[in-house]
């Protein structure tokens, strides 16, 4: 094992061996487990074209450069993508936040124990919240700043620039979940999440250089066919009649579940994944929006169907793009707001992100946008729905989407639902609320699963969640007694669902995760119960 | 006659210095929410949790509370106490941290003092200076060579340590070992007073040579402040309140809304196969386009 490079340069080491290679007794030990599938080396065929010099993993299946003038190309077009970073004109988004994180940071290192990944890594050194932006900060102090150039060595300005330091760099970019408790902890407000991303940033919008699943798969696949997923609108349509039916045979509740609702009071909007995935999700807001009587519509026009938006882990031009078209659609159906449904990024683009990105007539007061989870609470305590609480009477946790709880501040309302409709009291993991632990899916890894990555992610950026599950219920582990982890978001419920089979949390322990709003509608007296438990990789 | 011209001349470059960063600072782009909760502003309620006004259905059309004494709190607790470094500081700096951070602001009340009594004849400060300036210049310095040796001797902080670091804490060392031995061979620090009222009244006198280097140090420190990151305690003005702290929201035709406008005419210039480029970015936001097949060449 090797967890501290010696000095910042080796980063720039023009070798194919990672840079730390770590195994399973490396890493945090998890209570309860007693046993995990080892950590492999990447495939042997897979070593000749892509590179795994960081840590061994990658979900980049770009060929490595070959010739000397495509590693040269490589680094001018990384360091062009730099000087566009610091230039206003190109990133005055995210700018101002940018050069004060590069500039102030005082090497205190009290984020460390605030990152999930560096602690759950057996606190390897790469993992570190400040060492990716301590390596860009001296790459830029060398190249950008007068400093730098003159006295090198002496302001730090050490850092050797080659390919490998540029792809490593990338890779680093990809190891930060972008949960930002790194910032909540800095005495100095340094966002070294912020660097991660604007790392990734300068990668797709300078060179086109993103994972897959992200920008090929992701965004340029839902600007061009409507949806993340590739669902089309009569794919959206038939789901929706499916979803119907499913309904009607779990209920005998014949709901027809609005879409295109002109003048409806509510555009919902869900993450096109939960259709696929878990259609129960939509299926238990329809239940619940019903019985409440919300007069609320789906949209299955392209976009309408889809609240996610990429673009906010990696880069703005598409963020905008799909953003711009979201807006649009709520517009055009002429409904008073967009609720968001059970997806944390894309809560925090609708209401948070979207709001400086767009000019004035996409202002929150012209096109109010906020999250489901108050309304539910509203409708949970408006007494329009009978609850019986015992139908939730199973011990419980709830996993806080860091979207939704530390970036926007909405914790109580999930945690007020719970308390009214389930019979045991809340199990809180320790920490939660606005200092959760990210699930470890978040910033796009939940769906990164090109090469060994997925391995990264279970072993290490998922560590964290497991520890604090098993902890939290650690006196009900008896695979006797179902126990459940509630979460309000796509990516967490992703997360979750690859946790729990990897580590066998089902098999050994009935640990099972679902929605919030599925919960709700078990509770709802004149139905019958809604959770299903099953589990399903 | 040149030190004290240097005095004067130290302390404009700092204000100036200070005032040229601020403006800076403030004048960079409007940029894109990303606030981090608990935002000490939110009612006493909400604070205690990090909740937010996002916790209510229609917060659009709600009065938004907004409290400046939960600020002010907040950022109390971090100048005067380091809270955060208390907290969630894994390597124990913040014992030196707080020593180093109360010696250089009691370096300041001191010199402040010493100049309130030249100007004003305030004789009950006497005892305050003495006070003042003594524990200043122990903790300074005991703060400054803690946190050089565990910077030197803890191979994690050593690692993020350049030596322009170890250079900002031994300037500093050096101006509170110097005032420590002013304050030895002069307890009254009668010279130090002198040497203030010197620089007043542009009339150089004779005063100790540990005196004279103690106050060239620090005005030296004063100009070289403003242009590094021991300037930190501006910046993080910005880094908390135009960016962890920022949630307002914007409405049609407010001074946000016409700045985002604004940002939103700047020309794109990034070279992503997927970028339309030469575009604004609003027109970059409306346009995208579906063919990719524009050469992935980095541009400028």
């Amino acid at each position: 094992m090797n967890k501290k490079p010696n000095q910042f340069n080796d980063v720039s080491k023009l070798t194919e061996e990672p840079l730390v290679s770590y195994k399973t007794e490396d890493l945090m030990k998890l209570p309860y487990i007693d046993e995990e599938p080892p950590i492999e080396p990447p495939k042997e065929k897979w070593l000749e074209n892509y590179d795994f010099s960081l840590d061994g993993h990658t979900d980049f299946d770009i060929p490595k450069p070959k010739s000397e003038d495509e590693k040269k190309n490589l680094v001018n077009r990384f360091l062009n993508g730099l000087e566009k970073l610091f230039d206003y004109q190109n990133n005055w988004t995210f700018g101002k936040i940018f050069k004060l994180s590069m500039d102030y940071c005082v090497g205190c290192q009290t984020c460390s124990e605030a990152c999930h990944t560096y602690i759950a890594s057996g606190r390897q050194e790469i993992y570190r919240p400040t060492f990716r932006s301590e390596i860009l900060r001296r790459i830029y102090k060398r190249y950008f700043t007068k400093g730098g150039k003159y006295l090198k060595s002496f302001v730090g300005a050490d850092v050797e620039l080659n390919y490998k330091t540029v792809w490593r760099l990338l890779e680093l970019s990809y190891r930060c979940n972008i949960c930002r408790r790194c910032a909540q902890y800095c005495p100095v407000g340094i966002d070294n999440a912020l660097i991660a991303r604007e790392i990734r940033k300068l990668f797709s919008e300078e060179m086109g250089i993103a994972p897959s699943e992200l920008l090929k798969k992701g965004t340029r696949q839902h600007i061009k066919t409507g949806s993340s997923t590739g669902m089309t609108t009569p794919a959206f349509k038939s789901l929706i009649e499916y979803i119907e039916e499913d309904i009607h045979e779990r209920t005998g509740r014949k709901i027809k579940v609005p879409v295109d609702k002109k003048g409806a009071d509510i555009l919902l909007i869900h993450n096109a994944g939960e259709f696929l995935a878990w259609p129960d999700n939509p299926a238990a807001f329809a239940i619940l929006f019903d019985a409440a009587g919300i007069n609320y519509t789906l949209s299955s026009e392209t976009f309408g169907y889809d609240s996610v938006n990429y673009g906010l882990w990696f880069d703005d031009v598409e963020a905008a793009r799909i953003g711009l078209r979201h807006l649009k659609i709520a517009k055009e159906l002429g409904v008073k707001k967009i609720v968001v449904g059970e997806c944390g990024h894309a809560h925090k683009s609708f209401c948070v992100i979207l709001d400086r990105m767009l000019p004035g007539e996409f202002s929150i007061p012209d096109i109010p946008r906020e999250s489901c989870i108050p309304l539910m609470w509203e409708v949970v305590q408006s007494g329009r729905i009978k609850f019986n609480p015992e139908r939730n009477n199973f011990p419980f946790t709830l996993h806080d989407s860091c979207n939704i709880v530390r970036l926007m501040g909405i914790v109580q309302p999930q945690r007020n639902i719970l308390k009214a409709v389930c019979a045991k009291p809340l199990r809180e993991m320790s920490p939660n609320g606005v200092k959760n632990y990210c699930c470890g899916g978040g910033s796009g890894f939940a769906i990164m699963n090109t090469l060994n990555f997925a391995q990264f992610r279970k072993k290490v950026s998922e560590r964290m969640k497991v520890k604090q599950v098993l902890e939290v219920f650690n006196d009900v582990l008896n695979p006797d007694i179902n126990k459940m982890v509630v979460t309000t978001c796509s990516n967490c419920k992703g997360a979750m669902r690859d946790a729990i089979g990897h580590y066998g949390l089902w098999n050994k322990y009935r640990i099972l995760y679902t929605g919030l709003a599925e919960v709700i509608v078990n509770a709802m007296a004149d139905i019958p119960p809604f959770l299903k438990w099953e589990f399903e990789e | 006659m040149l030190l004290v011209l240097f005095g004067w001349l130290s302390i404009f470059i700092f204000v100036a210095g200070v005032f040229y960063r601020i403006v800076k600072f403030a004048s960079m782009p409007l940029n894109l929410r990303w606030e981090v909760y608990p935002v000490p502003h939110e009612s006493k309620e909400k604070r205690i949790i990090g909740a937010s006004y996002m916790e209510e259905v229609d917060w659009a059309k709600k009065p938004i509370h907004k409290s400046l004494w939960g600020e002010i709190v907040e950022i109390g607790y971090e100048i005067f106490f380091l809270r955060k470094v208390r907290e969630y500081n894994p390597y124990n700096i913040w014992a030196p941290s707080m020593a180093m951070h109360w010696g250089i602001y009691l370096l300041f009340t001191w010199i402040f003092f010493l100049l309130a009594e030249n100007v004003y004849d305030i004789k009950f400060l006497n005892k305050i200076i003495n006070i003042t300036g003594v524990v200043s210049f122990i903790l300074g310095a005991s703060g400054c060579l803690i946190l050089i040796v565990k910077r030197a001797a803890n191979a994690d902080l050593k690692l993020y340590t350049a030596p322009v670091d170890y250079f900002n804490l031994l300037f500093l060392l050096s101006i509170f070992v110097t005032g420590f031995i002013s304050w030895w061979i002069d307890p009254s620090f009668i010279h130090s007073k002198k040497y203030i009222k010197d620089i007043i009244s542009l009339n150089p006198s004779s005063v100790p040579f540990a005196v004279i280097l103690n106050f060239l140090l620090f005005e030296l420190f004063l100009i070289y402040m403003p242009f590094t990151k021991l300037l930190h305690y501006v910046a993080k003005y910005f880094t908390f309140h135009h960016g962890l702290w920022d949630d307002r929201f914007k409405e049609k035709d407010s001074t946000i809304d016409r700045k985002i406008i604004e940002q939103l005419s700047y020309k794109v210039t990034w070279a992503g196969p997927h970028v339309v480029g030469g575009k604004s970015w609003l027109e970059e936001a409306q346009e995208y386009k579906l063919d990719e097949t524009k050469s992935d060449k980095g541009k400028k």
